[in-house]
This record gives structure tokens, sequence and C-alpha cells, in this order.
């Protein structure tokens, strides 16, 4: 079950904002700094995805990445095989609505991902990686480390 | 991805972060060159009618428990439950104590290009709420500020660009 439980109106304009915020933190203050809050706010935000892989259980990231997603009509496939969970992103919602704004992504638009995937997995039996292939396509891999199987 | 949902908490971090830095006004700044794609057109051409337009689309897609109330001299937002804060409330992390000076942070210098006073009574930083009078006149701005201060609201919870007033007065459009 989700921690925080989304289901009316969406105001897609904040990935606008979004983007210009990962901009303005790498500029001023480097891209660790950026990779520093986007990792954070993986690992307290999302405090309980991250609690539940520490104890072995993927069932609310599956869920987030699911249904997040789907919310904002994104294309995806996810797939999951036991201990890999791998997430095949055909048009990023995000991307697509910034293109739609008239804005460029921005250089670090990925980097939210990768960095908040790994908070969610820090400290947990889980490793992330994303794969970036094209202007929004990646793919997400979710993976259970061996010596935790 | 971050969720348009959950952009609100990323906001959240942002803030502790340039807050421990006493770094959050420029950043403000660069939200409020940002929020121009929205609002400076709309403002600047439909001047407080714009202003409602925009927040009316804001009430819904944000999911706000807002109250919009057009007079002929100003419009009168009272938010009676601020979806933004909330989140942050409601959330894991830690809520940044001045979360609700975002608000004013983007608006008073985009309003102020515009031509338009801002008068924003916060309340309180930890509850999910605020009132905010826009207007196009100084002398009813300055009658919203000093009803508050005589109220005896803390001046720290009022935001306002009445000390830009000849700015403000600059920018309105020739009659």
């Amino acid at each position: 079950m989700l921690r925080y439980q989304e289901n009316d109106e969406l105001h897609r304009d904040f990935h606008g904002t979004t983007d210009t915020t990962l901009n303005y933190i790498a500029e001023h203050f480097g891209v660790e700094a950026l990779k520093t809050i986007l990792r954070k706010t993986g690992r307290d935000v999302y405090k309980s995805i991250r609690e539940k892989l520490a104890r072995g259980d993927a069932s609310e990231l599956v869920e987030h990445l699911n249904w997040f997603f789907f919310r904002e009509q994104g294309k995806y496939r996810l797939t999951v095989n036991g201990d890999e969970i791998v997430f095949e992103v055909m048009e990023c919602p995000a991307i697509r609505h910034l293109r739609k704004l008239g804005l460029e992504p921005s250089p670090y638009v990925c980097l939210q991902t990768s960095e908040v995937n790994a908070g969610m997995c820090e400290g947990t039996p889980w490793t992330s990686e994303v794969e970036v292939l094209g202007e929004g396509r990646c793919v997400q891999t979710f993976r259970r480390k061996e010596n935790a199987k | 991805m971050i969720p348009s949902d959950h952009f609100v908490r990323f906001y959240n971090e942002v803030f502790k972060f340039l807050d421990g830095r006493n770094a959050l006004e420029p950043y403000y700044r660069e939200i409020s060159r940002h929020q121009e794609l929205h609002c400076l057109d709309l403002f600047r051409r439909e001047r407080l009618k714009g202003v409602l337009k925009y927040y009316e689309r804001i009430r819904i897609e944000e999911n706000c428990g807002m109250e919009l109330v057009s007079l002929p001299d100003r419009v009168i937002l009272r938010m009676t439950r601020c979806p933004s804060l909330s989140k942050v409330l409601d959330g894991d992390a830690e809520p940044c104590p001045r979360y609700c000076d975002h608000c004013g942070g983007w608006e008073v210098p985009l309003l102020t290009k515009c031509g338009i006073y801002y008068i924003g009574n916060m309340i309180s930083r930890t509850e999910p709420r605020c009132d905010i009078v826009y207007t196009e006149s100084r002398e009813v701005a300055r009658q919203v500020y000093r009803e508050l201060i005589d109220a005896g609201t803390p001046p720290d919870l009022i935001d306002t660009n009445l000390d830009d007033w000849e700015k403000v007065e600059k920018s309105k459009p020739a009659r």
C-alpha cells in the first residue's frame, strides 16, 4: 500500500518547476549538492518504500512506479521477476510535459531518477541503476544483492 | 521521475538545503522568473481577472481548499486547506520551518512586475491555511496591511510588495 495516496487532479506544470530547480541547484551549488538533495529525497520522503525494501518487501516500490506513471499517462512496461524489477520507460511524462511547455529538459533530468531511486535503496539489500536510452526513454532496474538472498 | 504529485516534497528538501545556507531568496527569484511563463502575460493583460483565472486553475489542479472572492478593487484568496503544506506536514521527511515563505517569495517579484500589490498573511507556518489580497490600489493595500498589524499579526507572517510601491506603480499599464 502506498504511503502517499494521490487520486485527485494533477498539476503537471510542477515538472517545469522541478526542471528549473535542477538547473538552479547544479549551477549555483554544484552537481554533488544536487545529488545530495535528490538522494535525501529518495531516502527520507520515500522512507516507507525504503524500510520495506530493507525487510525484503518491494511491493510499495512496484506500486509506486506503476501508479505514478499510470497516473501521468507515461508509456512503460514493468516486469517483476523475484529479485529483479525492470521498469522500461518508453515515454517519460515529465519530459513530454516540459516539451509541451516549450522548455528544454535539464541536463540533470535523468539524474533525479537515478539519485531518488538510489536513495530509496540506501541501506537496503537492493541496488538500482538507470540506463538512459534516449530522450524520455530509460530502463530502471532494481536488483536484490546476491549476498542478501 | 519525481511525480508531479510529489514535487512539493522535493521542494521541501530543496528549501531545507538552501535555508541552511541562508540562500532561499535568490532561489525564490529564479522560481518567480520561471513562473512568468504561466502568469506574466496573463496578469499584465487581464490584471486582477488574470489573477483570478490563474488561481481558479490552481484550485482545481492542486486540489486546494480555496475560496476566491472577486471585488471591484481586489481579489481575496482564502486558502482553507493548502495542499502543498498539507503534504509536507503529512510526509515522512521533516518540514522546512520556512516552507510557507516560498509563495510570497515567487509571487511578490512577479506581481511587482505586473503592477499589482500583494498582501499575504501566512497566519501560521505550521497550519495549511493563509489569506492573500491582490489589488491595484496602493491605498487598499496599505489599508489591508494596517488592519493586519492592528489585529496583532506578527510582521514576519506578512509578505507584501508595499515597500516597493514605486516599482509597482511604474509597472502599471498606461491607462
